[in-house]
């Protein structure tokens, strides 16, 4: 039988602002398929540090989702070396990625991916009871009041809105305080009255917890206030842009 | 914005989630997220179970009943004989015979049966009955219950008989009236409410009449010639194993032909008629319990289906990926114990309800409350099987990887090949289950590994059969048909749609229900035979030679016609090519049945038209008359005594050895009930031989044999008539229970297979409304949706019927031809309307259960999508 993984074991970046919370070196993914080779990305380097907000965008195949998911480490590249909170993710086996997720990430889809079984404030509470977390309740319930649905709490996402089940989506992303946060089209899925909201509690939650803040979207409006804009295209980013 | 959150979680140090399966399935949050999970699926997934309710229940009766009948027998045992020891001869015991077995015995009791005629003189009826003559204080164990209380301890004491209430009944007679016996005239004295133990092996054919056997004298009935059995029942000692009463008894003149009876040996001789009936039932019981667990796998399957998504996000979010497996399994786990549960008492109730429904049918008194051991054994069985089964669809979670969140894909050829190395070892752990079911059911483990291997098998055959009907089904769907019909039949292949489940489902009910109406069909249609025209349906036994040509002209009198006359003689083997038959038996060249059988042999220069001439000579065209005299033997008979033509034997015909050639071999038809023989004789032979006659006729379907009875009593005391369309229907009673149970179990698993077609049906229906929302929204008519509706179900029921159907008229076949050795009848209709019934069905319940579909707002649907 397996033994517990230590979480303690993983290597924290530092709390420093500068200290690089994710770094992707050379990285490439290529998909073999009836003897045909298909190349997603190549040669992606980044880097982003703790705190630090980073919008990837660039159009659609471009391989923005491939290097978010490579990133988080829930995929592996054929190539190339990723390091998350200043651990090698090639080292790691699954359930080491999936221990470390818990332990520093923060999701945000857009297609929301809650849970249809578990009531807004079970979905939020998923990520503590996975750390093992007693009496998470109370903070659950505070953070969906943060994010308006103080009134929702017991209700099943098909019983809430796309804002609504976007918003419970945020609240689970920062409940156990992650030390980065991936945001795949977080407003992809929503009209722009109720993505507005959500952009602005995205960028807030991530600005007062000091997360780091990984972003692909296809909105440039929303890739601006990030401040630090990666383009894409082919499967190479192209280069950056700084704002504001 | 608010502040954010401030909280912190309020004890200690997180403890992580273990990664082991085991430490998972025990941890706290695994069994919340398990029911968290299962809130919205719980009426799904009950469903599903119910099939495993069905499955488990039908093993738990099954099982519970074969131990409270062994039990029955055990504690019967004795009671079942009467005594501890039984002596069956064909002659009578001579006063020398008596004197050994009084010596050995603590107290013994003699008993002469036989058949006979019952004359009831105020209404003029006759019936053939089983008479028993007792003498002494039989049975020593058990008891004979009588109405009067009494009438039983008198009957030794008094001159009447006891007899069966439903002859009273059915010739409106009551205690005290004279019935005549042969040549005597007797009161009867009370009714028998629960008769002795039966000695005879093919007794209960004809209602059993009791008297004190010295009252036999008075009837002229027994004489030399009648086929009467002769037993002694023994009472032994404390100190007296029945062993050491047999040696010592076996010494004797002419004790090799006695046959022994222990309880023991006849609680083994039951246990074995009743185990291999209950074997079979055994067999379909195990086909139910798969089916009901293959639905529940099927269940587990629809639900990770379901929830892939769920899966990759929990994963996504940090969850190790034993714990989304640990997730499943319990609700498998959990499933499996309620329908365990469940299955367990609805067996335990129909136990109660089979003992007292069947009551008068078993053949022991049997507890209604089962062995709440073997309960629990099959009980925890049917779980395990039902967890096994559902252990194969959890497999596949851990390829569900969490990039599913970003982007969903097929599963990779590496992770297909992975999920099979890592099925082995659970279909390895379900061969040891099914083995170990088998086991339950057949001790022999040779033949339960069969067995297992025979499911298999039988499903794989299914599934093969299933899918070749599914593969032509779209392949013969073309752009030539109209639109609803096409709709329809792709709808049966749309994803996730458990077509394959549906066939095997309805069509192994299928199978069972339309091959037991066949054999059944089949079996009762050779009963039925000798009821045609051409055949005997009355035998007169036990005319003597000077009573034939009177016997005849009775019939003829009575515008009966005499169809055969054959003369009667009983015989031995002695000996087969020079050796004694007793050294071949020690020898184990042939059974002791074969030193006991006694021949009832005849004479005649001719074949009968049952009859086929298979080799040899008949009749012998140079014979001088002298020995050995020409015989012609029965080919079968011939294989046992292992003789072929031109072997000689010694027959002893009562005392005097004659020695014969096998000059001639024929095959019989017996199931035509015409006069046949295993040995015939050329006439001149056996003529001076002590024997009787036996004459045939034949009496309209439409006339009772009453009349003929009655003339034939008053003629000829000794002579009984044997009606055997009484028998026949004796016959019919047993097969319609034996029938009765076998459909019973059968309806097990159709009930079961009927559970997963509701389950496939509710897992579809979300699917069905999506599509019916679509196609309205393109503009369908309710009438053109619910066309097509019929037209999917109309089609999974064809191929289910077909499946099962086809798989049943090839079972049919080879059990008609190896079996049976009969030819298969297919009767088209009856066919034709099961088929057709199971295809209703389907669409019935497909329609039952996809009510509202065509209802639903094509806006609110697309909406939720």
């Amino acid at each position: 039988m397996s033994q517990p993984i230590d979480t303690e074991s993983f290597t924290p970046s530092g709390s420093g602002v500068n200290a690089s919370m994710l770094k992707v070196e050379n990285v490439s993914k290529v998909y073999h398929n009836a003897g045909h080779e298909l190349t997603v990305l190549s040669g992606a380097n980044l880097s982003v540090d703790a705190g630090e907000c980073c919008a990837i965008v660039g159009p659609s195949g471009s391989g923005k989702t491939t290097l978010l998911g490579l990133c988080a480490g829930l995929d592996q590249p054929s190539s190339g070396r990723i390091s998350l909170a200043g651990n090698p993710l090639q080292s790691l086996d699954q359930d080491a990625l999936a221990a470390l997720r818990n332990q520093y990430v923060g999701f945000v889809f857009q297609s929301f991916q809650l849970l249809p079984t578990l009531t807004a404030l079970e979905n939020v509470l998923v990520p503590l009871e996975l750390q093992g977390m007693r009496g998470g309740r109370k903070l659950a319930v505070e953070s969906l009041e943060r994010v308006g649905l103080g009134e929702r709490i017991n209700h099943y996402p098909t019983q809430l809105s796309g804002g609504e089940q976007q918003r419970v989506a945020l609240a689970r992303a920062f409940i156990h305080r992650p030390q980065i946060l991936f945001a795949d089209e977080p407003t992809g899925n929503l009209d722009s009255e109720t993505s507005a909201p959500i952009s602005d509690m995205l960028f807030e939650l991530n600005r007062t917890a000091g997360t780091a803040l990984v972003l692909v979207t296809h909105d440039n409006e929303l890739a601006k206030r990030a401040g630090r804009v990666v383009k894409m295209r082919s499967g190479r980013i192209e280069g950056e842009e700084r704002h504001g | 914005m608010d502040k954010p959150a401030t909280s912190t979680p309020e004890s200690g140090a997180p403890q992580p989630l273990p990664q082991g399966t085991f430490a998972l399935m025990v941890h706290p949050w695994t069994w919340l997220m398990a029911l968290r999970d299962s809130r919205k699926e719980w009426k799904r997934l009950l469903i599903f179970a119910a099939s495993i309710v069905v499955g488990i229940s039908a093993l738990v009766t099954i099982h519970a009943l074969r131990s409270s009948l062994e039990q029955g027998i055990d504690l019967q045992a004795r009671a079942l004989l009467g005594a501890d020891l039984l002596i069956t001869s064909r002659e009578a015991f001579t006063d020398a015979d008596r004197e050994a077995i009084d010596a050995l015995a603590e107290e013994s009791s003699f008993e002469i049966s036989f058949s006979s005629m019952l004359n009831f003189v105020d209404s003029g009826g006759a019936r053939l009955v089983q008479v028993r003559g007792i003498e002494g204080a039989y049975p020593f164990y058990g008891e004979v219950l009588t109405e009067p209380d009494a009438a039983w301890r008198n009957h030794q004491a008094r001159d009447g008989l006891l007899l069966e209430p439903a002859l009273l009944e059915q010739f409106n007679a009551s205690a005290g009236d004279q019935v005549k016996l042969g040549n005597a005239s007797i009161e009867i004295i009370g009714t028998v409410q629960q008769p002795a133990p039966r000695s005879g092996r093919f007794a209960g054919f004809a209602p059993e009449v009791y008297l004190r056997a010295s009252l036999l004298e008075a009837t002229g009935l027994l004489t030399d010639r009648s086929i009467a059995s002769f037993h002694a029942h023994l009472r032994l000692s404390e100190e007296m194993a029945s062993a050491e009463v047999i040696e010592a008894l076996r010494t004797r003149d002419g004790a090799d032909l006695w046959r022994f009876e222990t309880p023991e040996s006849r609680r083994d001789q039951l246990g074995r008629v009743l185990d291999q009936f209950e074997q079979f039932l055994g067999l379909i019981a195990l086909f139910s319990l798969i089916l009901g667990a293959i639905g529940v796998a099927s269940a587990m399957h629809a639900q990770i289906r379901r929830r892939r998504a769920s899966i990759a996000i929990l994963r996504c979010l940090g969850a190790p990926a034993r714990a989304s497996f640990a997730i499943y399994l319990i609700q498998a786990g959990l499933l499996g114990l309620v329908a365990a549960v469940a299955g367990g008492g609805l067996g335990v109730g129909i136990h109660f309800g089979v003992v007292y429904y069947f009551a008068e049918t078993l053949p022991v008194l049997v507890e209604p409350m089962p062995n709440l051991w073997v309960v629990g054994q099959t009980t925890l069985a049917g779980f395990l099987a039902c967890c096994g089964f559902a252990v194969l669809p959890l497999l596949q979670i851990r390829d569900i990887a969490p990039l599913q969140v970003l982007r969903q894909g097929g599963s990779t050829a590496q992770a297909r090949r992975r999920a099979l190395l890592r099925s082995l070892p659970v279909v390895a752990f379900l061969f040891v289950v099914m083995t170990l079911l088998s086991i339950l059911n057949s001790t022999n483990l040779a033949r339960s590994l069969v067995l297992t291997v025979g499911f298999a098998g039988v499903f794989g055959v299914l599934a093969l059969v299933a899918w070749t009907f599914i593969a032509l089904t779209r392949k013969l769907t073309t752009e030539r048909l109209p639109y609803l019909l096409r709709q329809g039949i792709s709808n049966c292949f749309r994803p996730q749609n458990q077509t394959m489940l549906f066939v095997l489902s309805l069509g192994l009910g299928v199978f069972l229900m339309l091959s037991t109406m066949l054999i059944r069909d089949l079996v009762l249609a050779q009963v039925q035979v000798s009821e045609s025209e051409i055949g005997p349906n009355i035998y007169l036994v036990d005319v003597q030679s000077d009573q034939v040509d009177g016997v005849k002209a009775l019939l003829e009198g009575n515008d009966l016609p005499v169809l055969e006359s054959a003369p009667m003689v009983s015989m031995r083997v002695a000996e087969i090519k020079g050796v004694s038959i007793r050294e071949l038996r020690e020898q184990g060249l042939v059974g002791n049945r074969m030193v006991r059988r006694e021949f009832r042999s005849s004479y005649r220069d001719h074949l009968n038209e049952t009859e086929t001439h298979l080799g040899g000579t008949w009749p012998p065209s140079d014979w001088d008359g002298n020995e050995p005299i020409p015989l012609s033997l029965e080919v079968e008979i011939a294989g046992d005594l292992g003789v072929e033509l031109g072997d000689r034997m010694v027959i002893d015909v009562q005392g005097v050895p004659i020695e014969v050639e096998v000059q001639h071999l024929r095959a019989v038809d017996w199931s035509r009930f015409n006069l046949n023989f295993f040995m015939l004789f050329p006439p001149g032979v056996l003529e001076g031989a002590p024997g009787f006659t036996v004459v045939t006729t034949r009496i309209p379907p439409d006339e009772t044999s009453g009349q003929l009875q009655r003339a034939l009593v008053e003629a000829f005391p000794n002579v009984s008539a044997i009606d055997l369309t009484l028998l026949l229907e004796t016959i019919r009673t047993i097969l319609a229970r034996v029938t009765q149970a076998i459909q019973l179990l059968s309806g097990f698993t159709l009930g079961a297979g009927c559970c997963i077609l509701i389950g496939i049906f509710l897992n579809g229906r979300d699917q069905r409304i999506r599509e019916s929302v679509l196609l309205r929204t393109l503009g369908a008519s309710t009438r053109q949706l619910r066309s097509i509706l019929c037209v999917e179900f109309g089609v999974l029921g064809l191929l289910a019927a077909l499946t099962g159907g086809g798989l049943a008229l090839v079972t049919y076949s080879a059990l008609a031809h190896f079996a049976f050795e009969l030819s298969p009848v297919f009767h088209i209709g009856q066919i034709l309307l099961v088929l057709l019934a199971s295809t209703v069905l389907s669409i019935f319940m497909g329609a039952l259960f996809s009510r509202g579909v065509c209802a639903h707002s094509p806006l609110a649907t697309l909406r939720q999508d």
